[in-house]
C-alpha cells in the first residue's frame, strides 16, 4: 500500500509546454498545475482562490481550453500546452484583450483578472465576435466580487471588434 | 469652493483658482497593467528563503471547553519547527482591533476560534501536524439565536474575562429619540407595521487571507492581506509587544477585502508569533472554508417598525426596534450600536421617532464591518416600509419621498472618550442640523428617468402572463468616514531635484484605486500629470499614518491631506520660481507642467527647470495633516438612489433584474471611471444579499453549513444586471476638491429596491432576505388564497 509518505517521495518527469516554452521538470504527483506553476516555476499570475474548482482564479489555458489549475493535477498536464496569463503579452507589448481590461477598467483588486483573461481569450479564439450573452456565458465559471462584470463583458467585446485580434490569437 | 473649509490641520491652502486639469478625467488606473500581465504580488505570492508553513487547529465547536491538548504526536512529525497552544503562550493576548483577547482560550464562543499553530517545513507537513494534535473539547450548548438569547441568562463561559464588549453591548439598548412617538401616531391617519429580517453575508473576496511574517531577531516584517497597513502595523506590535517602530506592514496589492481585511488579520498574529519562535520566516495561508468561518461577516438583524402618516402621505411617527445577532462581535469595536437606527433617523422628515437597537452576543461565528456595515440592513427595512406606506396611501412611491424629504439631518454626534457609550439620546430634527453637501433629490430624479419610473404601473394588473415586470426604487444615506483624533490621515509630498516628484500615503489600494486617485489630486494642485508623480502606499516604511481603507474613508480622509501637503510643496516650489519670471509667489499658478504668471500665461518656465534650482541633498517636502472630523457640525454623509426593472416568472420564483438605474452623490469624482466601477461592485453585493447570498448554520450544533462559493452563492457574470450609473456631483469644502467617499454606498439601496419592484410586478412584499424563489412562489400561493 501507497502511504502519503511514500507519495512524497515519487516524482514523475513531465515534459510540458508552458507558454511557448518547453519545460522537462521532476514533479510529485499529487501536485496540482496551479501549485506547480506558482511553487515550481515561480508564476505567480496564476491566483487562488477557493482552491475546489468554484471561483475560476486559476484559469490557464490547457491545448487552448479553459480549465481550473487548481483541480488539474500536472502530470495530467504533460504533452500538453498550458497559457498563463504570463504567456499573453508578446515580448512585453499587451495583448489587445489585456489593453482592453486596462482601458475600460474590467477590474478592481485584480485577483481574478489573470482568470478572468484566460477565459474570455479561450471564447474569443473560438469566436472572435461574441454577443453580450456569450461574453456572460464564458465568464460565468470565474467570479469577480468586487463586481466589474459590466466593464469585463464591455472590454471583452471593445477587444473582440479589433481587426488585429484574429492574427493575435496564439 | 468656500475657502478656508478644507479639514487639514494649519494653514488651509487657498483654492485652485483654475480649472481643473487632471481631476475629474477617466484615467486609467495606476496598476492595471500589473494586475493584466500577472506581474503584481500579492501577499500570498511572496516567497522568502529559508520559509516555514504555518497552519491553524480551529475549534469544529461554537461553544466549547478545552479539556485537554496533546501536542506529542505533531511534535515528533519530521518537519515540524513550533507548535505554540495555550500550554506553552499564558497570557498572550492579541490585541484585534486593539481589543485583548487571550490568543488561545481555554472557552471557545465561535467556530473556528484558535486552538493551536504550527509552523512546518512545508504546507503538507503542517496540516497533517494539526491533524496529529489531539484536543479533548467539552461541548456546550451554543447560543444562536439573537432572541432566545435574550431570554437566558448571559453565558457563565467566556473566551477572557476582558470578554471583548459584552459588559458595554451586550443586551444594551440604544435609543435615539425625538419628539413624542406616541403623540405622532395619534396624528396620523395610516399606521403600518411590519417586521424584516436580514441575513448573515460574507465578504466572499476571492483571495483568502495570507500573509508572510519575518521576524529577523529586532523587527517584524509582514506581508499582509489587510485594508490598512497602519492599523495592522499597531495592532501587531501591540499583539507581540513589540515596539511599534519595530513592526513594518506592506501590503502591495489586496486581492479584495471589503471591510473583512480591515485590522490586522488574525492569522498574521500567529504567523508572526511562530516566526518569533522559530526565527525563520512564516507563511500562513486560510482556505476558503476558514475564510467563511472564521471571518467577520454581516450580522443578521430582525427589525419591527411601525410608522404613521397623514392622508397627504406627512410622516408623523417611526418607532423602530431591531435586535442584532452580534456573535461575538470581533471586539467591541465591530459591533455598531446605533448604525440601524441611524439611517432610519435620518433618511425622512419626521418630528416623532422612538428607535432603539439591541445588540445580542451569541456563539453565531464573529461580525464584522463589510461595505456599510448596517447600510444594505437599515436601508431595505426602511425603504421597504416606506414603499408600504405610500402603496396603502396610494401615493406614487416617488412623490412619498420627496413630500418626506430630509433637507437637515439628526443630531446624534456624541463621542465621549474615543469610545461610544451606551445612552439614550434625545434630539430633534429641527436643530437643522445641515449636511456638507446633499444631492438626494437630483439622485432620485435622475434614476427616476434613468429607468423610465413613467412606465412604472401603479399595480399589477395583468394576471395572465407568467413573466411579469415591476419597477421599484430605494434611496439612501451613508455616513462618511470616521476621522477620529488622535489619527487621521498623513501625506508627503517630496520634489527633488531632478524634477522627480514622489506622494508617500500610508494607505493600501484595495481594488477601489486609490493609489490612482491620490497622485491626481496631488498633480492637480501642484500643476503637473498624473503621470508625472510616482506614489509610495501600502507599506509602513516611509510613510505616516494612513487611515485603513474602510467606512468609505479614504477619500475624505487622506484627500484633504493629500491636497494640503502638494499645495506645501508646491508653495516651496513657487518660492524658487518667482524670481526666475521675475513676479511674487502669490502672482504664479501651474498646469500641465509649466507655471505661469496669472496675469499673463505667456511668461512661463517649465516645472523641471524650477526643479533644478533645488538643493540636491535638500528636497522640498510638503507635509499635510487631515484634521478630525468635527464634533459638531455639518454633519457629513453621501446621498443616492437606486431603480430597478425586474422580471418575475409567478411560477418558478426566479427574478431577474432587467436594469437597474444608479445614482450617487460623490461631492466631486476625482476618477469617474473608478467611481462607476465602486457602482458596478456595490450592486453586486446588493443583488447577492437580496437574491441568494445566506450564511447557513445547523440550529443545533450552529455549525456553519455553505461555507464554499458553490453552496454559498454570490452573483456570477449571469446575475449581474445592465446598470447605468449616474454621477451628482456638488461643492462641499471639507473635502479635497469636494471629493467624498464612496465605496460603500452603493450596495445600500439595492435590496430594498429589487424588492420594491417584485411587489410592482407581483403583488407581494417580501420582508426577509434572501428572496430565493422558494418565498416568492409561498408568497404569490398566499395571495392567491386571500
Amino acid at each position: 500500500m501507497t502511504t502519503e509518505e511514500d507519495l512524497v517521495k515519487i516524482k514523475r518527469r513531465v515534459e510540458l509546454t508552458i507558454n511557448g516554452r518547453k519545460v522537462e521538470i521532476d514533479i510529485e504527483p499529487r501536485m496540482t498545475l496551479a501549485e506547480f506553476l506558482r511553487e515550481e516555476l515561480e508564476l505567480t499570475g496564476t491566483k487562488v482562490g477557493c482552491n475546489r474548482a468554484e471561483c475560476g482564479a486559476c484559469t490557464v489555458l490547457l491545448n487552448g481550453n479553459p480549465v481550473y489549475s487548481c483541480t488539474v493535477l500536472a502530470v495530467d498536464a504533460a504533452g500538453k500546452e498550458v497559457l498563463t496569463i504570463e504567456g499573453l503579452a508578446d515580448e512585453g507589448k499587451l495583448h489587445p484583450l489585456q489593453e482592453a481590461f486596462v482601458e475600460h477598467d474590467a477590474l478592481q483588486c485584480g485577483y481574478c483578472t489573470p482568470g478572468m483573461i484566460l477565459s474570455v481569450k479561450a471564447l474569443l479564439d473560438r469566436n472572435s465576435r461574441p454577443t453580450e450573452d456569450e461574453v456572460r456565458k464564458a465568464i460565468e465559471g470565474n467570479l469577480c466580487r468586487c463586481g466589474s462584470y459590466p466593464n469585463i463583458i464591455e472590454a471583452t467585446i471593445a477587444a473582440s471588434e479589433k481587426p488585429a485580434q484574429k492574427e493575435r490569437v496564439k | 469652493m468656500a475657502e478656508g473649509k478644507l479639514l487639514v490641520m494649519g494653514k488651509v491652502p487657498p483654492s485652485l483658482d483654475r480649472e481643473f486639469t487632471v481631476v475629474g478625467k477617466p484615467l486609467n488606473r495606476r496598476d492595471g497593467v500589473e494586475k493584466v500581465t500577472g506581474r503584481a504580488k500579492y501577499s500570498g505570492d511572496i516567497k522568502l528563503p529559508n520559509m516555514l508553513y504555518g497552519k491553524i487547529l480551529r475549534c469544529p465547536y461554537p461553544r466549547a471547553r478545552i479539556v485537554k491538548i496533546d501536542t506529542s504526536k505533531a511534535e515528533a512529525l519530521p518537519g515540524v519547527k513550533a507548535i505554540v497552544t495555550k500550554e506553552n503562550t499564558k497570557g498572550w493576548r492579541t490585541k484585534w482591533y486593539l481589543i485583548p483577547q487571550i490568543a488561545f482560550p481555554e472557552c471557545i464562543t465561535y467556530e473556528g476560534q484558535e486552538v493551536a499553530a504550527v509552523a512546518a517545513e512545508d504546507i503538507s507537513i503542517a496540516r497533517r501536524a494539526v491533524d496529529l494534535i489531539d484536543v479533548e473539547y467539552e461541548i456546550l450548548t451554543p447560543m444562536l439565536d439573537a432572541e432566545e438569547t435574550l431570554k437566558s441568562p448571559p453565558p457563565p463561559c467566556v473566551a477572557d474575562e476582558e470578554y471583548p464588549g459584552r459588559d458595554i453591548y451586550d443586551r444594551k439598548e440604544f435609543v435615539i429619540e425625538r419628539g413624542d412617538v406616541n403623540k405622532g401616531f395619534e396624528e396620523a391617519d395610516v399606521i403600518i407595521e411590519d417586521t424584516y429580517t436580514t441575513q448573515a453575508q460574507y465578504h466572499g473576496m476571492i483571495q483568502t487571507r495570507v500573509c508572510v511574517a519575518d521576524w529577523d531577531g529586532q523587527h517584524l516584517t509582514v506581508w499582509d492581506s489587510t485594508q490598512g497597513v497602519w492599523n495592522s502595523k499597531r495592532v501587531l506590535a501591540d499583539s507581540l509587544g513589540l515596539d511599534r517602530e519595530n513592526v513594518r506592514v506592506i501590503v502591495k496589492y489586496l486581492g479584495g477585502g471589503f471591510g473583512s481585511k480591515a485590522s490586522s488579520q488574525r492569522i498574521s498574529f500567529y504567523a508572526a508569533k511562530l516566526s518569533m519562535v522559530t526565527g525563520r520566516p512564516v507563511k500562513m495561508e486560510r482556505t476558503k472554508a476558514e475564510d467563511f468561518v472564521n471571518h467577520p461577516h454581516r450580522p443578521h438583524c430582525k427589525m419591527y417598525l411601525k410608522m404613521g402618516a397623514k392622508k397627504d402621505g406627512t410622516l408623523t411617527a417611526i418607532y423602530q426596534r431591531a435586535i442584532v445577532n452580534v456573535g461575538v462581535a470581533a471586539g467591541m469595536a465591530n459591533y455598531y450600536p446605533r448604525q440601524i437606527i441611524w439611517h432610519t433617523s435620518n433618511l425622512y422628515k419626521c418630528p416623532n421617532a422612538y428607535l432603539e437597537q439591541i445588540g445580542v452576543f451569541t456563539n453565531l461565528q464573529i461580525i464584522g464591518p463589510q461595505r456599510g456595515p448596517y447600510n444594505m440592513t437599515a436601508i431595505f427595512a426602511l425603504e421597504s416600509h416606506i414603499d408600504r406606506l405610500a402603496q396603502e396611501l396610494g401615493i406614487d412611491p416617488l412623490e412619498f419621498r420627496f413630500n418626506n424629504y430630509a433637507t437637515y439631518g439628526y443630531d446624534n454626534h456624541e463621542v465621549s472618550g474615543g469610545q461610544f457609550k451606551p445612552l439614550s439620546i434625545t434630539g430633534d430634527q429641527e436643530k437643522k442640523v445641515p449636511y456638507s453637501s446633499k444631492r438626494l433629490e437630483e439622485c432620485m430624479n435622475l434614476v427616476a428617468q434613468g429607468i423610465g419610473w413613467n412606465r412604472r404601473k401603479s399595480s399589477q394588473n395583468d394576471t395572465q402572463r407568467r413573466l411579469k415586470r415591476g419597477i421599484g426604487m430605494a434611496t439612501f444615506v451613508v455616513g462618511q468616514g470616521v476621522g477620529l483624533p488622535p489619527y487621521t490621515a498623513e501625506a508627503d509630498v517630496v520634489i527633488k531635484h531632478d524634477g522627480t516628484i514622489s506622494l508617500f500615503i500610508g494607505v493600501v489600494d484595495i481594488g477601489a484605486g486609490q493609489l490612482t486617485i491620490f497622485p491626481m489630486i496631488a498633480a492637480e494642485e501642484l500643476g503637473v500629470l498624473a503621470d508625472d508623480i510616482t506614489v509610495m502606499g501600502g507599506d509602513t516604511k516611509d510613510t505616516r499614518y494612513g487611515p485603513s481603507c474602510h467606512a468609505s474613508r479614504a477619500t475624505p480622509e487622506m484627500g484633504p491631506a493629500v491636497l494640503q501637503a502638494a499645495a506645501e510643496a508646491r508653495q516651496e516650489l513657487f518660492a524658487i520660481a518667482a524670481p526666475m519670471l521675475q513676479v511674487k509667489p502669490e502672482e504664479l499658478q501651474s498646469k500641465y507642467g509649466e507655471i505661469y504668471v496669472k496675469s499673463d500665461p505667456s511668461k512661463s518656465i517649465s516645472f523641471k527647470t524650477v526643479c533644478r534650482k533645488i538643493h540636491p541633498d535638500r528636497p522640498i517636502r510638503g507635509s499635510g495633516s487631515r484634521a478630525p472630523t468635527p464634533t459638531d457640525y455639518p454633519r457629513f454623509a453621501t446621498f443616492g438612489a437606486q431603480a430597478v426593472e425586474v422580471e418575475v416568472d409567478v411560477e418558478t420564483g426566479a427574478v431577474n433584474i432587467v436594469r437597474v438605474a444608479a445614482s450617487q452623490d460623490y461631492g466631486k469624482a476625482i476618477n469617474p471611471k473608478l467611481c462607476i466601477s465602486q457602482i458596478y461592485g456595490g450592486i453586486e453585493f446588493g443583488v447577492g444579499y437580496a437574491l441568494s447570498e445566506e450564511g447557513i448554520f445547523d440550529p443545533k450544533t450552529g455549525k456553519m453549513l455553505n461555507s464554499n462559493y458553490h453552496q454559498y452563492r454570490m452573483p456570477t457574470s449571469l446575475d449581474m444586471p445592465h446598470i447605468d450609473p449616474f454621477i451628482v456631483e456638488d461643492e462641499d469644502p471639507y473635502f479635497a476638491y469636494s471629493a467624498k467617499g464612496g465605496g460603500e454606498c452603493s450596495n445600500a439601496p439595492t435590496p430594498a429596491a429589487i424588492r420594491n419592484a417584485i411587489f410592482n410586478a407581483a403583488g407581494i412584499w417580501l420582508n426577509d432576505l434572501p428572496m430565493t424563489p422558494d418565498k416568492i412562489i409561498n408568497a404569490i400561493r398566499e395571495k392567491e388564497k386571500r
